[in-house]
């Protein structure tokens, strides 16, 4: 059985025709997720649940492309009662009692959600290592990470259990984990895909996005989860377009800006000459492309570390022991329930993030660096605007390096920030950013180029996206033949 | 330049973050909060931005909806995630008298 690898367009025929049912593709899944137990991609399966989901649409019309075709979803989005970790001991036990309002869309398309992904906790990391769960392991070489904190999501993806996922992007919590496992990852405009029902960890940073082996897929699921919502008033009131509309356009003519600062001496050289390489062929195609300097670019780690520490601290205040989650036994006093819940229930990195978070905030500190933070950051996005009124699309590498071990040592803080310093940008802007598979390494292991586009874009990057993928048509199987 | 943190103030802000931490912590975090606070004392060298400010990159005003009674969450479903809860009310440990005490 090989259905869930055809395109989708195939299996949606099937589907119509009545050669297969929702439930051999469900039944698909399991059988590559269990063969594949040893990733550990998965923090709950929703196994009983899928295959009745499956039984169920059996009698219903093939709708559209997406009617029973599995997905996985990131577990720090809230699936009504299937169980929500965000990979934290302090909600191992949590039982969401409603619906994210991504998860009511693929819900309303008949999409059957497989499980819950691992990940960073509370999305916190760079490689998926700070799991309460234990990391998940990257499908084309098993000693190394699949970065984070998207990383099962990502692992799911590239090992081909299923064709869809969803994952979250704080500081490029899709897009890197995307760039380590050689797939197509989108972290779309802030305020274009609602957040109602994630688990917060930076408000002004967090946003949801869709993790596929290919453009398409990717442009179709960002298709279904972008809206305007009612409970998030970041949200977007701007209409959706068909984001698949530009796939396969030519690229001639377009302007494409490189920041200098991109392709700098922080990046591996194999990483830089591959990079190099697919702006040789764009320019052969007719883009235009240009190398410029952009300041604050090499402050945006900085920048990061104050805005998303500060927020997660006060995000992160709800976990109480009182109304849900991990409660801490025979407390002394009400102040001690907090204390010990909290101690109990939180990871490494997490508290590290929340204690520095609140001394930021705390008293006369809001105004040194806080503050700061936000005055920068807003000529940092000015800096963008400039450059799009020049160019279509700004690119450069996804990351730095490709995926690192994972018995790599884990006692330095700053190292999780630092592996994001390229695409960390882009959310304090709330631009749109997309990574693109675009080759591999000496050791085979995959290297990612990433796609800036101004804001509400996509549907533009899914045009160079599928322009490149088409081009360099790559084995993005880790298991090989395509 | 000290490369860490004194037992005090890790104490300070483990209080702030309303987080317990004991001896062996209390040493580790005295040397990784203060690497972490080094990096964004960076933010200070920084040079040549104007003091407008960006909160959060939204695309429009904040539009809020009107204050009308919408769907409500279900009392007893939102009571099968509380700890401990008796009828109606989830139950916490004495608050009255706790700071007396303390």
């Amino acid at each position: 059985m090989k259905y869930l690898e055809k395109p989708i367009k195939e299996i949606n025929d099937l589907l119509k025709k009545g050669t297969i049912k929702p439930i051999d593709l469900v039944e698909e899944a399991f059988e590559r997720i269990e063969s594949d137990k040893d990733l550990n991609a998965y923090i709950t399966l929703n196994k009983e649940e899928a295959l009745e989901k499956a039984r169920e649409l059996e009698g219903k019309e093939v709708d559209n492309l997406l009617f029973g075709i599995p997905i996985a979803i990131k577990d720090n989005i809230l699936t009504k009662d299937l169980r929500t970790t965000a990979a934290s001991h302090i909600l191992d036990n949590f039982i969401p009692i409603y619906d994210a309002t991504v998860v009511e869309k693929i819900k309303e398309k008949n999409m059957i959600i497989i499980g819950k992904t691992n990940m960073d906790e509370f999305a916190m990391g760079s490689s998926s290592r700070t799991s309460y769960f234990g990391a998940p392991k990257n499908p084309w070489n098993n000693n190394k990470i699949s970065g984070g904190s998207s990383g099962g999501s990502a692992t799911t993806i590239a090992a081909r259990h299923v064709p869809f996922a969803l994952g979250s992007d704080t500081g490029g919590s899709i897009r890197q984990p995307a760039s380590y496992t050689g797939i197509v990852g989108m972290k779309p405009t802030y305020g274009r895909v609602s957040r109602y029902g994630v688990i917060a960890f930076a408000s002004s940073l967090d946003q949801l996005g869709p993790m596929t082996q290919n453009v398409l897929n990717n442009a179709l699921l960002l298709n279904v989860i972008s809206g305007h919502d009612s409970h998030d008033m970041t949200s977007s009131h701007r209409e959706v377009e068909d984001y698949t509309r530009l796939i396969g356009k030519d690229i001639k003519g377009k302007k494409i800006a490189v920041p200098k600062f991109l392709m700098s001496d922080i990046v591996d050289s194999e990483i830089i000459e591959k990079i190099e390489s697919v702006i040789e062929m764009l320019k052969e195609n007719g883009a235009v492309v240009d190398y410029v300097d952009m300041k604050y670019l090499d402050n945006a780690v900085t920048l990061y570390q104050i805005i998303a520490m500060g927020e997660a601290s006060s995000n992160l205040a709800r976990f109480d022991g009182i109304r849900y989650g991990l409660s801490a036994k025979d407390p002394k006093s009400h102040e001690d329930l907090y204390l010990e819940t909290r101690r109990e229930g939180f990871g490494k990195e997490v508290k590290r993030r929340i204690m520095v978070g609140s001394y930021l905030l705390s008293g006369d500190n809001a105004k040194t660096y806080y503050n700061k933070a936000l005055s920068i950051r807003d000529d940092m996005a000015t800096e963008f605007d400039k450059v799009f009124e020049k160019y279509d699309y700004v690119i450069g590498p996804t990351t730095t390096t490709t995926a690192y071990n994972l018995d790599d040592p884990m006692d330095d803080p700053s190292k999780s920030f630092m592996d994001d310093v390229l695409v960390i940008p882009v959310n304090m802007a709330g631009l749109p950013g997309l990574n693109i598979p675009v080759g591999f390494d000496k050791n085979h292991m995959p290297i990612g180029m990433h796609i800036i586009g101004n804001k509400f874009q996509e549907a533009e990057m899914y045009r160079l996206g599928s322009f490149i993928e088409k081009e360099l048509d790559l084995d993005l199987n880790p298991k090989g033949g395509k | 330049m000290k490369d860490r943190l004194t037992k005090e103030e890790v104490l300070h802000v483990a209080d702030l973050a309303r987080i317990k931490v004991n001896e062996e912590e209390i040493e580790k975090y005295q040397v990784e909060l203060k690497q972490l606070l080094d990096d964004v004392e960076k933010v200070n060298d920084v040079v040549g931005y104007d003091e407008e400010i960006l909160i959060a990159p939204w695309d429009h005003d904040a539009d809020l909806r009107a204050d009308e009674v919408g769907e409500m969450i279900n009392k007893d479903a939102v009571l099968k995630n509380a700890p401990s809860h008796s009828g109606n009310y989830i139950t916490v440990p004495v608050v009255i008298g706790e700071s007396e005490g303390a």
